[in-house]
């Protein structure tokens, strides 16, 4: 009785804001309110033809898929080299490559602009691609990290024993077996970056903008539904992607390994 | 592995964490540090940054207590649950992390408004209106709200692990639902509550986007002050030096965990 009462008072605190936000994406006024007087798509369509959301949506969506593939070709190798290395000095290693989730972003971001300028580039997609994929490789280790141990070295072993060379052994025996924490980990990664706010802020120009800069800065300006019209189209997208990959591969079998019998 | 392998496995991600990330907070604290220590002087000397330290670290505290409290139940609720229960709540819990910060702070500003949803439920009832944006109550809640779930998810993992036989055992020797509780599941998470504790207060520390979305300019802190003198005021140096403060207070947070863990061990 009273855990059901919490688990219904627990749900409306996650889901109301999220909820309002949907709701309002289909007012028919042209302000912000909540219940809203009537329907209708006229935000939706707003927001569908104006370049203001469009190319930074475009932008977030290209940052996002670059910083999981960089963080990919970084992470991947040293989480090998982590899970069957036994060097020492292994576990300094991985607490220095994932200490980049310890630091709050603002850090991160004010740190790169002044680096970025004394490097003479300033802020653009270079700046918001390095900050991004720093952010995002620990995701991407972690995950590998997990598939990587709970792998069997005799697998590689055998394709060495048969005669494989090690770069026909990654790719033919390794790589298959890490997939599924590579898929997780770009998943991530990718969700994370395209969340992502604080270097974005000061590290994104007109031309590189990204989403949620572009939500953050309309709110600043101007707070009126087509906000909650580009949000909606942001969660919309989340999700399909989300769904997209469960119905093509199925999100368990890409993210869990196959179980060995 | 030869050595050699390991070295050159390792290699790129090392090299670009010490170019893209060590590099830059160098670069950062060299540039707080270009006129001696007289920035830091000028923080610690004065009485308003001092204040804004300090509302900073209570909000974090205040956020962190809330969540502890809100966020144990349903930790103790999704460890117990089996089934599609546990999947549901689990959704419940991780939906919103799908969706972007500055997208639920405005769904709360939207909630709180003055032709929000909490106004119109009142004027139903026939109370007056209350503006509640801009407020810290506002603050409290759009940053529990976002951090609760990392505070969940620490606190089920340990509970998760728990074996169910301490309970039963506790039970079979005559224990009360409510003693089990307070002396055998409470002791025992409480390293799960810990490490979700010292989270939540990190990501709130370094929390600025809800703070001025929903504060509008009512409560200053620390990384929102930053924010300020980097795109307001232009003065990069003095900022430089607040970002050196704050990251010197997360690294002290974890410090402190490393610590309570390690003594919680022995």
């Amino acid at each position: 009785m009273i855990r059901g009462a919490y688990v219904v008072l627990a749900g409306l605190f996650i889901l109301t804001p999220l909820m309002v936000v949907c709701v309002v994406a289909f007012t028919s006024a042209s302000f912000v309110s909540f219940p809203t007087p009537g329907f209708s798509l006229r935000w939706i369509i707003k927001v569908l033809a104006d370049p203001a959301f469009m190319r930074p949506l475009a932008n977030s969506v290209l940052l996002g898929l670059a910083a999981a593939v960089s963080a990919a070709f970084l992470a991947v190798p040293a989480a090998l080299a982590l899970a069957r290395g036994g060097f020492r000095g292994a576990a300094e290693i991985e607490a220095f490559l994932l200490s980049p989730l310890s630091l709050p972003a603002l850090i991160l971001s004010i740190a790169l602009l002044f680096y970025f300028s004394r490097l003479g580039m300033g802020a653009g997609f270079i700046g918001l691609l390095v900050g991004h994929t720093v952010i995002v490789l620990p995701y991407m280790l972690r995950t590998v990290l997990a598939v990587a141990r709970g792998a069997d070295p005799a697998l590689e072993e055998a394709a060495f024993v048969l005669g494989a060379d090690p770069w026909r052994s990654f790719l033919h025996v390794t790589l298959p077996i890490l997939r599924p924490g590579i898929v997780a980990g770009a998943l991530f990664a990718f969700l994370v970056s395209f969340d992502e706010v604080a270097v974005a802020l000061l590290m994104s120009t007109v031309s590189t903008m990204t989403l949620p800069v572009a939500i953050l800065n309309h709110v600043a300006n101007n707070y009126d539904p087509a906000i909650a019209a580009i949000s909606l189209i942001k969660i919309v997208l989340v999700v399909a992607v989300l769904v997209a990959l469960e119905l093509g591969f199925g999100l368990d079998r890409l993210m869990l390994s196959r179980r060995r019998p | 592995m030869r050595r050699s392998t390991v070295a050159l496995l390792l290699a790129p991600a090392i090299l670009f964490l010490l170019f893209g990330f060590l590099a830059p907070i160098a670069v950062g604290l060299g540039e707080s540090l270009r006129a001696g220590l007289g920035l830091y002087g000028k923080i610690f000397g004065d009485s308003y940054y001092l204040e804004v330290i300090a509302s900073t670290l209570a909000l974090s505290a205040v956020v962190t207590l809330i969540s502890l409290a809100i966020g144990y139940p349903y930790a103790l609720i999704l460890a117990r649950a089996r089934g599609w229960r546990k999947a549901a709540l689990l959704l419940l819990l991780v939906a919103p992390l799908l969706v972007n910060v500055v997208v639920r702070s405005f769904g709360w500003m939207v909630v709180f408004g003055r032709s929000g949803l909490i106004n119109a439920v009142l004027a139903a009832v026939g109370l007056p209106a209350i503006d509640m944006l801009n407020s810290w109550t506002a603050i409290v809640i759009a940053l529990v709200h976002v951090l609760m779930p990392f505070m969940v998810l620490s606190i089920a993992a340990t509970l998760e692990a728990l074996d169910p036989a301490l309970e039963e055992a506790a039970a079979t020797l005559g224990a009360r639902p409510l003693r089990t509780f307070v002396h055998v599941v409470v002791p025992l998470s409480l390293h799960g509550a810990v490490t979700g504790s010292i989270l939540v207060f990190a990501l709130c520390m370094g929390s600025f986007v809800t703070v001025m979305m929903m504060g509008g300019n009512s409560t200053m802190v620390l990384p929102l002050l930053i924010y300020q003198q980097l795109t307001v005021a232009g003065d990069q140096a003095f900022a430089a030096a607040l970002g050196m403060v704050l990251l010197a207070t997360v690294v002290a947070v974890f410090w402190l965990q490393g610590r309570l863990v390690r003594s919680m061990r022995s």
